[in-house]
């Protein structure tokens, strides 16, 4: 009974830096919002940082599972720690013009965003169905509640009830699909699961329902379809720094979660869940990429663009090879770069002219020229042109599903690939073509908009200088089961 | 300095652009001159290259370099330095030069009344350097994830610089329907790649190549892949029937179509299949296909060329017609011809362009070949270049590209039926009928007394024409052997075992010159002294005239294909944005992809029971799927 | 009778599909969320009767169960706040009336 502790400092040092930040906050006087605000994401901020360091510092070599396989402290959770940790720290940095001037509760929001961080990293650790629910229950709720906090309008209020009944009911048939499971098997280990699953002969249907039902609940999670009409709304009525959260955090948390769940349970029987999920990998990059087409408003393209790309994710996830997981984690890397650039753009725009649709960014290249490049460069790499991630992560999940005579799902995939290049393109001319009476210079936020240069920075090194990170999924990659010979 | 730092050769483009696109708005002249330096350091860099590239013999040298590798896939950055990349590299090289220099000039418009720069002129110095080094990289590549980056580099470079005056609608309109016919085309080529990569394992060329000579891919794989592959070069090539937008990408700056549209990017489709010709040996069914397209595109192009008033247009129909030539050769195997064809028409087509871009200068932009005439007497260096330019291009001996004709004609006869001999003869006499149509209208006769105030160019762009004029006279020679170790270019640029002695055959060459010759001849005859038998020939052949000025009716037809496809699914959606509506002569395929996404929208309810209605029910759905397979 | 594994199974999934029939016809957003509490009973009672028919030394399925009873409770809480939240600002519950965003 392995239960060593000192493997979990760094999530005892995260879950410790929201608790400093709620008291932080409770300590500063109420009044001076300006100064809680200041203390109170530098805390988040030190906290996640400190928690990235030290879990990049200690764990680089261990390969250890928490209780028997309860958690997994190794690579993989290392590769997706780091990251999680990253994006907490780009929203906060995100965030702090944005709670200025739309919300009251700083302490609680910067907490909160820790809290889901910390149920992100506990997902990609997970190793046990009980393990991965609670830590899938942990990063929702904070989501929940985060998507509701701004004083917004009725469309905040909209978005978070259907979040969390919607929520809710993914719940309630991820619960279902897990004691099904238990059921025919009776563990919940994926490890142990692995073996039987593989012995297994023909599937009897109490253990499809249970195997659908869960990956129903991570598919509500991804945005797949046909779960995934939540997204839209969410991603719209949401507070949009928390939007950037769901896009990237909480997405790619459920990639972790799957690609090992798949990879450990079920690699012993692919020939039964290949297919199935291969439609609907097509139908989630068809849907996805066809709804963006006629969008107005930027947050709702941005989910819809969203949608269409898990659906390319999904596509390295199928073959079930090393070559296709390493292209899903470099992906979500890029991904993650691109998509908090976009947003961190949006937000500007949306504090200094308070609108949120396509037609607003008309003439930007003229009053920000730097934002619109860099807004760009993430629209560019989203399209999967080169020089950006975009293009060599698409490529390499293309290439992982020829392999395994999914030619059809490739061509699916390239196609919805070439139709998105319409509503990415679509902006980029509003913000270089089309004109505006208005020419006036548009005044960047110093802190926004050093995120914005970092982040696309990493969005062209990932896309030009590939190696570090590919090195990096590789040894994330070859701790799974199924692969560690190679 | 030597073929190992070859590399640096597009590095330089690189370079320029980025300083150019970033710190444009603080050095002088938005920093022009960066870009110039950039591609002349590009060409001076090649002479070492070539010098040690002949010094350490003829052959295939591989600077192999990993960019990233993980499990059992490595990806690399390296470069092949053959014959076929040397040719390129001078063409590129040269070109691009010539053809920035001549920007220079070019790129200067009279301005509340003084000549100015253009006023994005940064930008269009910024993007032509990232397409030359875009396109050096192309032909560097030695692996083909890096290929289709530079491809995909290029023809967005191509998009930028066709619509660079954005201002004009017709210009926009162009780009994009470069843009998304290419992007068609590449598609296939992007499938061709992955299929080939799945099967051999490995991105490098030539360790593919070696894998498919060998045996080691199936048959059908191998055709699908060719055919794929193929596809991404009719877009880049403009064959037919992805051709429809090379006529129309005329609408950018003259320049551009010397360089893009002329000598570079549209022969990077040749290129590519010329460097996968060992591929395309073992796929017959492929190379037929090629065959065909080609002479269909030569036809095409050359008949389309003959009824066109506006001098640009002619010359876009003309490339189309040489890149059929091109095809149609390699179709044959002919790789030396093939190559050979696309230096010679690089260097004779771009000085055309640029021909006809001093011709625009000097007369406010006008394309109207009806509305010159005589210009010679005004404009001699640019009236010599062109009408050198014109015999060369209708294989009159013994200018640069009569030679590369005879090399063709002579590999087509080897390999492909007498019926492809037939046609590219007519082929000849049509584009040799076409070149003299067009120097004659605009050269000869007599001169308008509306264009009595033309005046010559400045030297900055009349002085890259006489070098190219230089080289189309002279150039052709390089067929022959030439003593010192060179044994003709056909010793030098080869496929297969080893390459053959400059062949004569007097038969051909013979029937070749007539017939250039003779077609030329008509075609002055015709237009000077029966300028009514024209105007006869016209309304007798009425029908046929009609058809080719509606260029052959491919255009109304793609149109009318997604009018029918619209109608039928348009029935349910709700509204049409005004702006589809308005672009529907350029967004034709994509009104059908809009309407399917218009529909989808009308699903998405708001209703969250809806959507958890969708939820419940696509669980049932998959888990009957799973039961129903393992049944 | 004897009271079998499939028993509990079948009750468990009617209560189930009673709860997501709840969840997809109820118009008040309080139902709703009763309706989704009784899908996560069902599921309790799936997870065990699970464990006690396999082998009931196990108790797999029972701590399981406890987890579910209490993160209901708090998805519960958190749910009945959001809705709260939406009767403030929009005057209503009714879930068929929150259709502002769509498409």
């Amino acid at each position: 009974m392995n239960a060593d502790f000192t493997l979990l400092i760094p999530e005892f040092i995260l879950a410790g830096a929201g608790f400093l930040v709620l008291l932080v906050d409770l300590l500063l006087p109420r009044e001076q919002e300006h100064r809680r605000n200041a203390f109170t994401s530098a805390t988040a901020v030190l906290g996640l940082a400190v928690t990235g360091v030290v879990a990049a510092t200690t764990q680089m070599n261990t390969g250890e599972s928490f209780h028997d396989g309860l958690l997994f402290i190794d690579r993989y959770s290392l590769l997706f720690k780091v990251l999680f940790v990253g994006i907490g720290i780009a929203v906060v940095v995100m965030s702090v013009d944005y709670v200025a001037e739309k919300m009251s509760h700083p302490g609680e929001y910067y907490a909160l965003i820790i809290f889901a961080v910390l149920g992100a990293t506990l997902m990609a650790e997970s190793g046990e169905l009980l393990t991965a629910f609670i830590s899938i229950e942990l990063l929702s709720f904070s989501l929940y509640v985060l998507v509701g906090l701004s004083r917004g309008d009725a469309r905040t209020a909209e978005a978070s009830t259907k979040y969390i009944l919607l929520g809710a009911i993914s719940t309630a048939i991820m619960l279902y699909g897990i004691s099904q499971l238990f059921g025919v098997m009776g563990t919940t280990r994926f490890t142990e699961m692995g073996g039987l699953l593989a012995a297994a002969g023909d599937w009897d249907m109490t253990l499809i329902s249970g195997f659908v039902m869960v990956l129903a609940g991570l598919g509500f999670k991804l945005s797949m379809a046909p779960f995934h009409m939540w997204a839209p709304d969410v991603y719209e009525g949401a507070p949009t720094p928390i939007t950037a959260l769901i896009a990237t955090l909480s997405k790619a948390a459920a990639i972790a979660l799957l690609l090992r769940f798949l990879a450990e349970v079920g690699s012993g029987a692919v020939h039964e869940w290949r297919m199935p999920l291969a439609v609907l990998a097509a139908a989630t990059m068809v849907i996805g990429s066809l709804s963006a087409l006629p969008q107005t408003n930027i947050k709702r393209l941005l989910a819809y663009s969203s949608i269409a790309q898990i659906g390319f994710v999904l596509v390295g996830i199928v073959p079930n090879t090393v070559i296709g997981a390493n292209a899903v984690l470099l992906h979500v890397i890029g991904y993650a770069f691109t998509n908090l650039a976009a947003f961190t753009v949006v937000i500007i725009i949306e504090l200094k002219l308070g609108k949120e649709t396509i037609a607003d960014f008309a003439g930007l290249s003229k009053r920000a020229p730097v934002l619109a490049m860099i807004m760009t460069g993430a629209l560019f790499s989203l399209a999967g042109l080169p020089i950006f991630a975009g293009f060599l992560t698409k490529f390499y999940l293309f290439t992982s599903a020829v392999d395994k005579s999914l030619e059809w799902l490739v061509v699916v995939a390239v196609a919805t690939s070439v139709i998105s290049l319409y509503y990415y393109i679509r902006i980029v001319r509003e913000m270089y073509i089309t004109e505006t009476e208005d020419e006036s210079k548009l005044p960047v936020p110093a802190l926004l908009g050093l995120l914005a240069w970092v982040l696309f920075a990493g969005t062209i090194a990932v896309g030009i200088y590939p190696a570090p990170f590919v090195d990096a999924t590789n040894a994330a990659v070859t701790v799974l089961t199924p692969w560690v010979a190679l | 300095m030597g073929i190992e730092e070859a590399w640096l050769i597009p590095t330089y483009g690189f370079i320029a652009f980025g300083v150019i696109a970033l710190f444009g708005r603080y050095l002088p002249s938005q920093g022009k001159h960066l870009s110039i330096i950039a591609i002349v350091a590009a060409f001076v860099t090649f002479w070492p290259v070539l010098f040690d590239f002949v010094s350490k013999g003829v052959g295939e040298y591989h600077v192999p370099r990993v960019w990233f590798s993980a499990g059992d896939i490595s990806v690399g950055s390296g470069m092949i330095i053959d014959p076929l990349t040397i040719v390129m590299l001078a063409l590129v090289t040269l070109v691009a030069s010539l053809v920035q220099i001549y920007s220079l000039g070019y790129m200067r418009h009279s301005h509340k009344g003084h000549i100015a720069d253009d006023p994005r002129i940064g930008w269009y110095f910024a993007v032509h350097s990232l397409f030359t080094a875009a396109m050096l990289t192309l032909v560097l590549a030695d692996n083909l994830l890096l290929l289709y980056l530079a491809w995909e580099l290029v023809g967005l470079c191509s998009y930028f610089l066709i619509g660079f005056w954005w201002e004009r609608k017709s210009a926009v309109n162009a780009s994009k329907k470069a843009f998304i016919t290419t992007r068609v085309g590449d598609v296939g080529l992007l499938i061709g790649i992955l299929i080939l990569v799945a099967e051999t394992g490995t991105f490098d060329i030539s360790d593919i190549i070696y894998a498919v000579v060998n045996g080691d891919v199936s048959e059908g794989k191998t055709t699908l892949a060719a055919f794929m592959i193929f596809l991404g070069a009719m877009g880049k090539s403009a064959q037919f029937p992805l051709h429809v937008w090379l006529p129309d990408a005329m609408e950018g700056p003259t320049p551009v179509s010397a360089l893009i549209h002329a000598a570079t990017m549209v022969t990077a489709g040749v290129f590519l299949v010329a460097r996968l010709l060992p591929i395309y040996e073992m796929a017959e069914s492929a190379q037929m296909f090629i065959a065909i397209i080609g002479i269909v595109t030569a036809l095409m192009g050359a008949t389309l060329a003959l009824v066109v008033t506006d001098l640009k247009r002619m010359l876009a129909y003309s490339t189309m017609s040489h890149l059929g030539f091109m095809m149609l050769t390699l179709g044959a195997g002919g790789f030396t011809a093939a190559a050979f064809h696309l230096l010679m028409h690089g260097v004779s087509k771009a000085m055309l362009f640029l021909s006809a871009g001093s011709i625009m200068h000097a007369m406010n932009d006008e394309t109207d070949m009806n509305k010159m005439g005589g210009l010679r007497h005004r404009m001699p260096i640019t009236g010599a270049a062109f009408t050198i330019g014109a015999l060369s291009l209708s294989g009159i001996a013994p200018l640069a590209a009569f030679w590369s004709k005879d090399e063709m004609l002579l590999a087509i006869q080897d390999r492909l039926s007498p019926v492809f001999v037939v046609l590219f003869l007519v082929a000849v006499v049509l584009s040799a009928l076409y070149m003299s149509r067009a120097t004659y209208l605009v050269f000869f006769g007599p001169l308008k007394v509306e264009n009595r105030r033309v005046h010559e160019s400045p030297a900055l762009m009349s002085m890259p024409l006489v070098v190219l004029a230089v080289l189309s006279v002279f150039a052709g020679f390089i067929a022959l052997p030439l003593g010192g170790g060179y044994e003709g270019i056909g010793r030098f640029l080869f496929y297969g075992e080893h390459g053959h002695d400059f062949e004569f055959q007097p038969l051909w060459t013979v029937v070749s010159i007539v017939l250039a010759t003779g077609g030329f001849g008509f075609g002055i005859w015709l237009y000077k002294s029966k300028r009514t038998t024209v105007d006869n020939l016209r309304v007798r052949f009425e029908g046929v005239h009609r058809v080719l000025i509606n260029r052959y009716y491919m255009d109304t037809a793609y149109q009318w294909i997604v009018d029918r496809v619209v109608l039928a699914l348009g029935r349910s959606v709700a509204l049409f944005d005004r702006t589809i509506v308005n672009d529907r002569g350029v967004n034709g395929a994509g009104l059908t992809v809009l309407g399917m996404g218009k529909r989808l929208r009308s699903h998405v309810t708001g209703l969250f029971a809806d959507y958890g209605l969708a939820m419940g029910s696509g669980v049932v759905a998959i888990a009957l799927y799973v039961w129903l397979r393992s049944v | 009778m004897i009271l079998e594994l499939a028993h509990f199974q079948i009750l468990a999934a009617a209560l189930f599909c009673l709860g997501l029939y709840g969840v997809l016809a109820r118009r008040s957003a309080v139902m709703v969320l009763m309706a989704v509490e009784l899908m996560l009973n069902a599921v309790n009672i799936n997870l065990v009767a699970f464990s006690a028919f396999r082998d009931i030394s196990i108790v797999t399925g029972q701590v399981i169960a406890i987890f579910v009873i209490t993160v209901a409770a708090a998805e519960i809480g958190l749910a009945l706040a959001v809705i709260m939240r939406l009767y403030r600002r929009r005057g209503t519950v009714n879930v068929d009336e929150i259709d502002w965003m769509k498409g």
